[in-house]
């Protein structure tokens, strides 16, 4: 899956098998819209931060004591 | 012979009142537990009362004082506990189906404090089911509302401890607060709640949202409630890893002092920018408020502050789906429709899109470090918009536009939580309908005490947080 590539019933599909995700047809088209939506929020943020200007910044799992 | 109606009181009232033997912890809890019984049919902010065990350490409490010794100010003061925190003996159901029948045999970190504390717990609150969600709208324990307006929704996920709180049942709750979920209920229902700074306050034996991001913190009437509740559970735990080990600072001894030259930001373009008319004008009153104590209004830019809802909603789909992984593909049926796409939906995203929320996290942190040279706090509405009807998955904000509840409830709770920071929800206003406007104010990590600083010096000049629902 690209990151630009739209959200489909076959995308869920893929995903859920990936994810050893045994979802119905029903349950996989219910998903569709809300993750097009989703997943388009989080592809435009990893562009963001993807640009050169933020290479230097780690991912935050735990924050320092002060 | 106490003084006032006992509902009406405020921690350091029936504190007083306690320790001068003027009201007994009998008598108190008796209260609580008969409005529960008068209003929570209609208002269901209670999964479980503890109405024989409440009663019982009521009396131990009243024959403490008698015989001359008092454990501090939530000595024989009624509480409640979200019902995600264990209680030892009895049941944690998270809200769920899943955990339904669910009894700790240890408790909370946070829950024990208060116990020692000498708190009486009166029950465990309603709340979103797994605590992944804001509306409070719970399948299997009942809708929990609003008692500014029962048709209205008492947000979430720490609902049940809003509405037990507003509703005079208990004198202060614990919620959780992940994304904003002590501080969307507290601003909803008119009261007072506080996110701490991540490590701050235990979260061993919590039932976890988002690990990176959950935190347990109290939620009441007033700044000061707030600050005594905070006081006893704020502080190291050796038993949960994320625990900081930074001294816990005098929260009442900072009451005291004044906002006079304390610097405020306002984020340009965001800190009052897309809200419901009524949270604009309320929040800019508040700001006056705070000007005519002293302090400075500054506007600062904060260039990557609109990333903020996509991350949130990464790291919040993400982290619960990996901690409900196995009841998802053995006990699917038994989660509530809104949390079981979520939780589907939590395990589609791409490993990167998960790393760059949590790098995006570090670049918006650093960005309020850098403004923290220039203010003290920061403030925002802590929601854009008044409480929605009960079971809207929609809100207007500004003109007709429909949006998406789940993303617009986000929209300023999301940022300290992303950033590690402390917020604090205080009442200052209410829209036209008589429903609650909540300002929130968000500080520098472990700087609590300038956030209870400046929420008592406002409560000291304003009434707002005085008024009660009726029920």
């Amino acid at each position: 899956m690209k990151s630009d590539d739209p959200v489909t019933n076959e995308t869920v599909e893929r995903l859920c098998a990936q994810a050893d995700l045994p979802l119905g047809l029903e349950r996989r088209t219910r998903l569709v819209p809300m993750l097009a939506g989703l997943i388009a929020a989080a592809n435009e943020l990893s562009r963001k931060m993807a640009a050169a200007a933020h290479q230097s910044i780690l991912p935050i799992l735990r924050f320092p004591e002060r | 012979m106490a003084q006032g109606d006992p509902l009406d009181l405020t921690i350091i009232e029936a504190a007083a009142q306690l320790e001068g033997r003027r009201l007994s912890p009998v008598e108190l809890t008796e209260a609580m537990l008969q409005r529960i019984a008068k209003v929570d049919k209609q208002i269901r902010a209670y999964i479980t009362v503890c109405d024989a065990q409440a009663r019982e350490v009521a009396r131990a409490a009243e024959r403490m004082i008698q015989a001359g010794y008092c454990l501090g100010p939530l000595h024989g003061i009624p509480v409640a506990l979200k019902d995600n925190i264990y209680t030892r003996g009895v049941r944690t159901t998270a809200g769920s189906k899943i955990l339904s029948d669910y009894v700790p045999s240890e408790d909370a970190t946070v829950a024990a404090r208060l116990k020692r504390a000498g708190a009486i717990i009166v029950g465990k609150t309603n709340m979103h089911e797994f605590a992944w969600g804001g509306t409070t709208d719970n399948p299997h324990h009942g809708t929990c509302r609003n008692p500014w307006n029962p048709e209205r929704f008492p947000a979430g996920s720490s609902g049940g401890s809003g509405a037990a709180v507003a509703a005079r049942t208990c004198l202060g709750a614990l919620g959780t607060d992940t994304g904003g979920s002590i501080r969307l209920p507290s601003s909803v229902n008119g009261i007072v709640g506080i996110r701490p700074t991540i490590g701050r306050v235990s979260n061993y034996n919590v039932v976890p949202l988002a690990w990176t991001m959950d935190t347990v913190s109290p939620m009441t009437r007033t700044v000061e409630d707030c600050v005594v509740m905070f006081e006893v559970i704020a502080g190291y735990d050796p038993f949960d890893e994320h625990s900081a080990q930074v001294p816990v600072a005098d929260y009442r001894g900072e009451l005291g002092r004044p906002v006079h030259g304390l610097r405020v930001g306002l984020i340009r373009d965001y800190s009052l920018t897309h809200v419901q008319k009524a949270v604009g004008d309320a929040v800019r009153a508040a700001l006056k408020t705070l000007e005519g104590l002293g302090a400075r209004i500054e506007e600062i830019a904060m260039p990557s502050i609109h990333g903020n809802i996509s991350a949130q909603l990464t790291i919040e789909s993400c982290e619960p789906s990996a901690y409900h992984q196995e009841w998802l593909r053995t006990r699917a049926a038994d989660y509530g429709e809104d949390v079981r796409t979520l939780l589907e939906s939590g395990e589609m995203y791409l490993a990167t899109h998960y790393i760059q929320a949590q790098r995006y996290r570090s670049l918006l942190r650093k960005e309020f470090l850098e403004g923290f040279k220039r203010v003290d706090v920061f403030v925002t509405p802590t929601l854009p918009f008044t409480a929605t009807p009960c079971g809207a998955t929609e809100v207007v904000i500004e003109g007709n536009r429909k949006e998406d509840m789940l993303s617009a409830i986000m929209q300023f709770t999301g940022v300290p939580s992303l950033a590690g920071l402390p917020a604090l929800s205080l009442p200052v206003g209410f829209d036209p309908d008589g429903l609650p406007v909540g300002m929130q104010v968000i500080g520098r990590p472990f700087d609590e005490g300038t956030l209870f600083r400046v929420g008592h010096a406002y409560q000291q000049v304003t009434d707002w947080h005085t008024r009660s629902p009726r029920l």
